[in-house]
């Protein structure tokens, strides 16, 4: 059963006992609970049902059965409510070529109904820190993959939402562009903001994340912070790699 | 299934020009003469610029979509067998368009007897190879004088004209003085005692050979056979090198304008982008400067002598209305199937059947512009006849977009153009709507209350097409 922060309003997202098969079963009566305010790391093998519980989350994807709250909202009764408060990223950068980024930021602020003379304020603000006001007039078709996934990242905040979803953001960026995405990413959660991100790159999660999940089949096995999670264990010192290789080990012979 | 709608298809065109010929056809003109020469002239006229078109636009989109072509030219076959595999496909692509129409019309007079009908299917395969290697020629000929920045739109807009050029010709033709005319046929006619490689000859050559002359035919298909062959052992290297340079050309980018506010409306942000992906789209401009080509003679003719029939609301009124039908379904297919961020949308706060309006309207709006002037233009001739223009290109170019709203195929925008993915069941209820509202408006032109069956028709094919694409979303979206 899950609980609500009582300090800090309702919780970021609640999921309850959420379900999803296709040809077999991804997601597995997942119960999990993401803060108001906390950067949290979602991570699990190949397979284990990460991005579809994000896309049912997102409105992607209907899920079989269970329930999504998002800020207290029941993302299954009341989706356009729900969705105006998140923002997803998926690891392809949702992009048209033949826009240039301010008009694409214009595009998506438009989407979610955005004040317009903020949303202008903070796309130039946003462009700036991740290093694309030089290329504010080109169109995306000439751009590098990085430079894509940094201004689909841009389109994400740029209606600042509260909840905030990012599948692999790190993917395709070179060592520069992955720290800048990292420095706005940590400073969008001191501003208030909640992000839930997965990755493969656990180094990420190891020095990012507030609290981290590990998912397998479906299922959340265990959770915590970094040190809960080594605490759990036998090696207090372990790095992220060991206890994640470790509990995936032990998910799989308890199968 | 598929098969069964086909061959069904296959029938009642079959049964359609048998109808056609049996009770409309004129009275020896299914035989070898002058008048089967001159119906044949203007299908070669008609047919061979097509596939040259088809082969240009295949051509330019290869080169820029690329595609598999970094695939191929990595793998150890030679760029000449690249560039003749896809000639061949883009000649099979072109003579199975033209095959639909013409060869039917072939079978039917056959099946009447006239056993040299059948020498339009090597005629037409001969027409296939020859246009494909042309097109091919000509795009990669754009590419080497004007380089990859200039030559795709050069090309395109190219294409659209060679397209038209048949009904250019026609029109042309038309509103030349009499004198003119006579002397064009004259010298279109070749002297008793001309020699074998006499231009006129050479000219009317894919004619002869339609019409079942055996020694035309087997020069049309030699002379056809050896330009595709030799097309891709002389340019293999050129399309290799042009495919190259066209990934290192530089993207436009956008004018510097001075720095706006975003806009506040949803609706305005919508048709904003619409409206800059079509008109930042090189293809989609070509396509629609084909259809402007196509107006412009006419706008001229009536404006000079009121029309060829002399009563110009009947001659103009159904090309209007065929003219916003096509735009209309091919405009609204791309925006609403060739979605480049899907999930964008989905994951926005707004219901889908919202995002579709806008949509709708955003394409449906600049074709209504395009359209004005045309009509506009008939107002002067034909008041009443500008009317119902307006009226059933309304009603055919919202029918068209209704049909694309019912049978989305959704896929990136580049892919659905380079593949041209456009579901062919749509394609022909697209064709088959214009069709019937443009004989639903000559009638009413002609003033025939009547003119309501074609409506009604409209709208049968319309509620059997409806069906709504799978969305998918939370169980409860709006």
């Amino acid at each position: 059963m899950v609980e609500s922060d009582a300090n800090a309003g309702p919780p970021a997202l609640v999921l309850r006992d959420l379900r999803k098969a296709f040809a077999k079963t991804a997601v597995d009566g997942l119960n999990l609970v993401v803060r108001a305010g906390e950067l949290y790391a979602l991570l699990g093998p190949n397979g284990a049902g990460k991005t579809t519980t994000l896309r049912m989350v997102a409105g992607l994807l209907p899920a079989d059965s269970g329930a999504i709250e998002v800020f207290g909202v029941d993302a299954r009764r009341r989706p356009i409510e729900a969705k105006r408060l998140i923002a997803w990223l998926p690891d392809e950068p949702l992009l048209y070529d033949k826009l240039d980024p301010l008009e694409y930021l214009e595009f998506v602020a438009g989407l979610w109904g955005a004040e317009p003379r903020r949303a202008r304020e903070l796309a130039d603000e946003l462009l700036e820190t991740l290093g694309l006001w030089e290329h504010r007039r080109e169109r995306c078709e000439g751009f590098s993959r990085g430079m894509k996934q940094k201004l689909a990242l841009a389109g994400a905040l740029v209606h600042e939402p509260r909840l905030l979803m990012l599948d692999e953001p790190l993917t395709g960026l070179d060592a520069a562009a992955a720290r800048q995405v990292k420095d706005l990413l940590v400073s969008r959660v001191r501003q208030g903001a909640t992000i839930i991100l997965t990755t493969h790159i656990l180094e990420v999660a190891e020095r990012l994340a507030d609290r981290i999940g590990v998912i397998q089949r479906g299922r959340l096995i265990a959770e915590g912070t970094l040190g809960e999670l080594r605490g759990a264990g036998s090696d207090e010192a372990a790095s992220l790699e060991a206890i994640f290789l470790a509990l995936i080990a032990q998910g799989e012979r308890a199968a | 299934m598929k098969a069964l709608a086909l061959i069904g298809a296959l029938v009642c065109v079959h049964g359609a020009f048998w109808w056609a010929l049996r009770f409309g056809g004129p009275d020896g003109a299914l035989s070898p003469d002058a008048a089967l020469s001159r119906y044949l002239g203007i299908g070669a006229l008609f047919v061979l610029p097509g596939i040259v078109v088809q082969a240009m636009n295949a051509t330019t989109r290869a080169l820029y979509a690329r595609g598999d072509l970094e695939l191929l030219f990595s793998s150890p076959v030679s760029a000449r067998a690249v560039l003749g595999a896809r000639a061949l496909a883009i000649a099979a692509n072109a003579i199975a368009w033209f095959a639909i129409l013409l060869l039917p019309l072939a079978n039917v007079n056959a099946l009447a007897g006239h056993l040299h009908w059948l020498a339009i299917y090597p005629a037409l395969l001969a027409c296939g190879l020859f246009g494909a290697a042309i097109g091919v020629a000509l795009s990669l000929a754009f590419f080497a004088a004007l380089g990859p920045r200039r030559a795709r739109l050069v090309s395109q807009i190219a294409a659209a004209i060679i397209g038209a050029s048949f009904m250019l010709f026609v029109q042309g033709y038309a509103s030349a003085p009499g004198g003119a005319r006579a002397a064009l046929m004259k010298a279109m006619q070749p002297e008793g005692a001309a020699g074998a490689l006499d231009w006129r000859l050479l000219w009317s050559l894919p004619v002869r050979a339609a019409a079942g002359d055996i020694p035309a035919l087997a020069l049309w298909m030699t002379i056809a056979l050896a330009f595709f062959v030799i097309t891709p052992f002389a340019l293999g290297d050129r399309f290799a090198s042009a495919a190259v340079a066209s990934a290192g050309a530089p993207s436009p980018s956008a004018r510097m304008r001075k720095t706006r506010a975003f806009s506040g409306s949803l609706g305005a942000t919508m048709r904003a982008k619409e409206r800059r992906l079509v008109l930042r789209d090189p293809w989609l401009i070509s396509q629609i400067m084909l259809q402007i080509v196509y107006m412009l003679p006419i706008s001229f003719i009536l404006w000079r002598n009121g029309g060829v029939t002399g009563s110009p609301g009947i001659a103009f009124t159904p090309l209007i209305v065929v003219v916003g039908a096509q735009l209309a379904g091919s405009l609204t297919w791309l925006a609403l199937s060739g979605e480049d961020a899907p999930d964008l949308l989905r994951a926005a706060p707004i219901a889908t059947s919202r995002i579709e309006r806008y949509k709708i309207q955003a394409v449906l709006t600049p074709i209504a512009a395009l359209l004005a002037a045309p009509i506009g233009v008939l107002a002067f001739a034909a008041p009443w006849a500008a009317l119902w223009a307006a009226l059933f290109a309304l009603g055919a170019g919202v029918s068209t977009a209704l049909l694309n709203l019912w049978r989305q195929s959704p896929s990136p925008r580049g892919m659905m153009l380079r593949r041209h993915s456009q579901s062919k069941i749509v394609g022909m209820l697209e064709h088959l709507l214009a069709i019937v509202w443009a004989i639903g408006a000559a009638m009413a032109v002609m003033g025939f209350w009547s003119a309501v069956v074609p409506v009604l028709l409209a709208c049968l094919i319309l509620w059997l097409s409806r069906s709504r694409p799978r969305r998918v979303s939370f169980p409860a979206s709006a």
